[in-house]
C-alpha cells in the first residue's frame, strides 16, 4: 500500500533523472553529429529545443538561436523544466519527500549530483570541451543511482514505479533522438550525402551508448532503415523503445489493478512491431514519431489516473475531499 | 584530555562530570578514564569523523533563510554527558508520576472540572489560557490519556537539584537526534561501549509503535499509523521522516488524508482510500482541521475532528492537550500532582511566580533585573526577559508588556544551569545545558533512558534550542560502581 503522493513523487523523480541522463545525451550526440558535418550541410539549432519540444518557451526568452543560448536553455536554466539543471533539482526535491521510502544514501547520491551539476552548468554551456566532460559525468553519476536503485531497493510498488518513470522518459527520448534526422538539410550530391548519413547514424547510435550493440547485433554498416529498425524494435537493446515498452509491461504487471496499462503498453509495441520501417524518408519519420510520442502520452496520462487519482473514485459522497491534488512537478 | 582551567576557574554552576576539585564524577570515571588514553589530538580525529558521519548520516534540520531553505548539520559535541543509574530511575519515575498527573488534570478540565470547584486552580487561569479548544469538551479520549507524548525539560541548578523546566506536551520534538547520537558514538567510540556499562536507548520507535497501535479504534486487527508532518519546510521534517521510517508508519500531510461522510479519515493511496487508525501529529492543534480550526489551514485535513470525536481514529497528542504547556499552569503543577494523585512531587518545579496575582506581579516588576520573564505559551526560547542579561530598556518594554496581560507572563528566579565539558578548540571547557526527555503514556507509561541533552556551544550562552545556535550531546544512563 503506497501514498498516491508518495507514487507520484517517485515517479517523476525517477523522469526528471532519466530526462536529465538523455539531454546530457542528446547534446552530446548533436555536438557530434555537428562535428561530422561537411560544409554544404547546415544544422538549426532551434532544432535542439524543437526536438525537445520546447520551441516555444525557448523563443519566448531567447531572442536568437545558437550554440549558446540553446545550450544555457538546455543545460542550466532552471526556467525551463526539462534544463538538465532543473530535472536534477526536480529531482532532488521529490527525494526529499521520500527519505522514509528510499535506501538511505540515496538522497545523498542524488544531492551530490545536483551539487556537482550546480557548479559545473556554467562552464558546459560556454565551452565544448568542457560540455563533454560535464555532460558526461552527469550520465555516469546517473548511472550509479540507477546502481544503487536495483542493487539496495527492495522490488516493490515503489521499485516498479520508479522503472516506469526511467523506461517511458527513456522511450520517449530515443524517438526524439530518432528525429534529430529530419532536422538536417543533406547536400545534394548524393555520393557524399550517403557517407554523410551513415556518419551521422553513427553519431546517432553512439550517443545512445548504441553503437558496438548495433554492429554485432545488426551489420558492421549503419544504414538508416537498419538504424530506426533498431531503436524502435529491437527488443534487446535497453534503450530501444520496444524494450522499454516491455520493461513498463512488466512492471504493470506486477503491479496492482493494472489490466488497462498491461494492455495499452502491450498494444503499442505490437503496433510499432508491425510498422515497416523500410523506406521512412525524413517527413514520415517525423509524422511516425510524432505518433509514437503521442502514444507515451496516453499511457503516461493512464498511468497518473490509475495509481495518483485514483482515490478520487473512492470518496464517499459529501466528502471533504481537496481539489488541490494537481503536482507542477515536472 | 586537557581542560580549559581559565574558564573552569570561575565557575560556579554545576559540572555534570566534573566535581568542584574538577576530579570525574563516579559515574564518568570510566569516561575520563578513556579520553586521558587517547593520543594528542586523537580526540581532533574523531571529531571530523563525528561531522563526516553527521554529514553522510544526513542528520540535519532545516534554517529558514531568504537563500531558500537549508539542511544544516546537527552541531554535535563527541563528549556525552553521563548520569549514574539511580540517580536516573528517580527521575524516570518523577517524569511518569508528572505525566500521569497532567493527563489526569486535562481530562478533568475538559469534563467537569472538579480541580476548579475544589478551588485548587483558579478559573481565571484556564479562562486565559490560549491552548484551551472548547471544541475538545466532554470528550475522553481513550484511557483518558490526552497527552501521549511528552517531552520534558529538565535543568541542574548550582546546588545539584534537578527541577522541570517546562513540560512540552503539543509536538515536543528532538527524540530522533537522541537516537541519532547515539548511533554516531557507537561509531566513533566503538571501544567504551565495551568497557563502561551504558544503557541502549533505542528501544524508543517500538515503544512509541506501541503506544500508537493502542490508540487504534479497530482492536485485534493491524493498525494503519500515520505521521502527520507540515511538510518538508519544517524544520522537524528529518524527524518525522525518520520516526516514520523507524516505526514502518506512513508518512503523510493533510492532503494526502480525507475524511468521509462517513466520519472515517482515509489517505490517498494507490489502489484508492485507505482507512487510517492512528494519527501521530506533528502539526499544531490550529493548523489540525480547517472545519474547527483555523479556517486558512491547508497543513490540516477537513474534519478529522469530527472522525476523532466519534472515535474513528486515534491522534497524538489529542487536540486540546496543549492546554497543560502553559507556563502559567505550569506553576500549578505541584498542586495538580497532590490533587489527583495524593503524592508528593518527586521532580521540584523552579519556583514560579504568577504575573495574574496582583502581590506576585509587583514582586516580579520589583526584581526584574533577578528573574527570567517567560510568556505563557511560547515555545522555542521566544518571547523570553533573561533579566540579569538584559538591558534596562528590554527590562522596560518587558514591564509594559507584563502590567498589559499579566496573565500572559510568569517570572522564575535565574537558575545556575548545569555544565558539562565540550570540546572547544582541543579543550575540554564547560558549557551550558539541559536535557529533555521523552515520557509515552497509554495504557502504560513509559520514559526514554536519558534523553536529549541539548547544549549552548557559545560560551556562557544559556540557550540551547537547535534554531538558536545549540548542539547537542548523546546521553548515557551508566550502571552505578558496586
Amino acid at each position: 500500500m503506497m501514498l498516491a503522493r508518495v507514487a507520484e513523487n517517485l515517479y517523476w523523480m525517477a523522469r526528471n533523472l532519466e530526462r536529465a541522463e538523455n539531454t546530457a545525451r542528446l547534446i552530446n550526440s548533436t555536438t557530434h553529429v555537428l562535428l561530422d558535418l561537411p560544409h554544404g550541410a547546415t544544422f538549426g539549432w532551434a532544432n535542439l529545443a524543437e526536438i525537445a519540444g520546447l520551441d516555444d518557451l525557448f523563443a519566448k526568452t531567447y531572442p536568437e538561436a545558437n550554440e549558446e543560448s540553446i545550450m544555457r536553455f538546455l543545460i542550466e536554466d532552471e526556467a525551463n523544466p526539462s534544463s538538465i539543471f532543473a530535472c536534477v533539482k526536480y529531482a532532488r526535491e521529490n527525494t526529499r519527500t521520500l527519505r522514509e521510502v528510499l535506501p538511505a544514501e540515496m538522497w545523498e547520491r542524488i544531492n551530490s549530483l545536483y551539487l556537482y551539476v550546480r557548479k559545473n552548468a556554467q562552464a558546459a554551456c560556454s565551452n565544448r570541451r568542457e560540455r563533454y566532460m560535464v555532460l558526461n559525468e552527469v550520465i555516469q553519476q546517473r548511472h550509479a543511482i540507477v546502481g544503487l536503485f536495483s542493487g539496495t531497493m527492495p522490488h516493490d510498488d515503489a521499485y516498479q514505479l520508479i522503472k516506469l518513470g526511467r523506461n517511458i522518459e527513456r522511450a520517449d527520448m530515443t524517438t526524439r533522438i530518432l528525429d534529430l534526422h529530419s532536422a538536417i538539410s543533406f547536400p545534394e550530391d548524393s555520393v557524399v550525402r550517403e557517407a554523410l548519413v551513415e556518419r551521422i547514424w553513427m553519431s546517432t547510435l553512439e550517443s545512445l551508448s548504441a553503437y558496438q550493440t548495433y554492429r554485432r547485433l545488426v551489420a558492421m554498416h549503419v544504414r538508416s532503415n537498419d538504424a530506426i529498425r533498431f531503436l524502435l524494435q529491437d527488443m534487446r537493446f535497453p534503450r530501444s523503445v520496444s524494450h522499454c515498452l516491455n520493461e513498463m509491461e512488466t512492471c504493470f504487471r506486477l503491479m496492482p489493478k493494472s489490466q488497462q496499462l498491461q494492455q495499452l503498453t502491450a498494444l503499442l509495441r505490437l503496433k510499432i512491431a508491425q510498422h515497416p520501417t523500410a523506406d521512412l524518408d525524413a517527413v514520415a519519420l517525423h509524422e511516425y514519431i510524432d505518433l509514437l510520442q503521442q502514444q507515451l502520452c496516453e499511457i503516461h496520462d493512464a498511468l497518473m489516473q490509475n495509481y495518483f487519482h485514483a482515490w478520487q473514485d473512492g470518496v464517499p459522497p459529501s466528502g471533504q475531499a481537496q481539489g488541490d491534488f494537481e503536482f507542477a512537478q515536472q | 584530555m586537557e581542560l580549559a582551567r581559565d574558564e573552569y576557574a570561575t565557575h560556579i554552576a554545576y559540572d555534570e562530570l566534573l566535581d568542584r576539585a574538577l576530579q570525574p564524577r563516579a559515574a564518568a570515571q570510566p569516561l575520563f578514564d578513556y579520553l586521558n588514553s587517547l593520543h594528542d589530538g586523537e580526540l581532533a580525529k574523531r571529531q571530523q569523523a563525528v561531522d563526516a558521519t553527521i554529514m553522510a548520516m544526513g542528520i540535519t534540520f532545516t534554517v529558514y533563510s531568504e537563500a531558500g531553505n537549508i539542511d544544516r548539520v546537527w552541531p554535535f559535541d563527541p563528549i556525552p554527558r553521563v548520569m549514574g543509574r539511580k540517580e536516573w530511575e528517580s527521575i524516570q519515575a518523577g517524569l511518569k508520576q508528572r505525566l500521569r498527573a497532567l493527563n489526569l488534570f486535562i481530562n478533568d478540565l475538559y469534563n467537569e472540572q472538579r480541580i476548579i470547584k475544589d478551588g485548587v486552580f483558579p478559573a481565571e487561569v484556564l479562562e486565559g489560557s490560549g491552548n484551551f479548544r472548547p471544541q475538545c469538551v466532554g470528550i475522553t479520549p481513550r484511557f483518558g490519556v490526552w497527552a501521549h507524548i511528552c517531552g520534558t525539560d529538565l535543568v541542574r541548578d548550582k546546588d545539584g537539584t534537578v527541577y522541570v523546566l517546562e513540560d512540552n506536551l503539543r509536538v515536543p520534538s528532538g527524540v530522533s537526534y537522541m537516537l541519532e547520537n547515539r548511533q554516531v558514538m557507537k561509531r566513533i567510540f566503538p571501544e567504551v561501549f565495551r568497557t563502561t556499562n551504558i544503557l541502549p536507548v533505542d528501544d524508543y520507535p517500538a515503544r512509541l509503535y506501541q503506544m500508537l497501535a493502542s490508540l487504534s479504534p479497530r482492536e485485534g486487527e493491524q493498525p494503519v499509523i500515520a505521521v502527520l508532518t507540515p511538510g518538508i519546510y519544517n524544520s522537524a521534517y528529518f524527524e518525522h521522516s525518520y520516526l516514520a521510517q523507524q516505526m514502518g508508519a506512513y508518512l503523510v500531510e493533510g492532503s494526502d488524508m480525507v475524511v468521509g461522510a462517513d466520519d472515517i479519515v482515509y489517505m490517498k493511496t494507490i489502489t484508492g482510500l485507505q482507512r487510517v487508525d492512528v494519527i501521530y501529529r506533528r502539526i499544531d492543534d490550529a493548523f489540525l482541521d480547517p472545519e474547527v480550526f483555523n479556517p486558512d489551514s491547508v497543513l490540516g485535513t477537513p474534519g478529522l475532528m469530527r472522525a476523532w470525536r466519534k472515535g474513528n481514529v486515534g491522534i497524538a497528542n489529542a487536540p486540546g492537550a496543549g492546554v497543560a504547556d502553559d507556563k502559567v499552569v505550569y506553576a500549578f503543577v505541584p498542586q495538580i500532582i497532590k490533587y489527583y494523585l495524593d503524592e508528593e512531587p518527586i521532580l521540584a518545579n523552579v519556583p514560579s511566580y504568577q504575573c495574574m496575582i496582583e502581590e506576585q506581579r509587583d514582586y516580579v516588576l520589583a526584581n526584574l533585573d533577578k528573574l527570567v520573564v517567560k510568556p505563557a505559551n511560547e515555545s522555542g526560547g521566544y518571547g523570553m526577559l533573561i533579566g540579569p542579561r538584559a538591558t534596562q530598556e528590554e527590562r522596560d518594554k518587558f514591564a509594559e508588556l507584563i502590567r498589559n496581560d499579566p496573565r500572559n507572563y510568569m517570572a522564575q528566579p535565574t537558575l545556575e544551569i548545569s555544565t558539562a565539558p565540550t570540546l572547544v578548540d582541543g579543550k575540554l571547557a564547560p558549557r551550558h545545558l539541559d536535557l529533555r526527555p521523552f515520557v509515552l503514556q497509554s495504557d502504560q507509561l513509559y520514559a526514554t533512558t536519558g534523553g536529549l541533552t541539548r547544549v549552548a556551544m557559545r560560551k556562557g550562552s544559556l540557550v540551547v534550542n537547535s534554531s538558536q545556535g545549540g548542539g547537542s550531546k548523546d546521553t548515557w544512563i551508566v550502571e552505578d560502581a558496586a
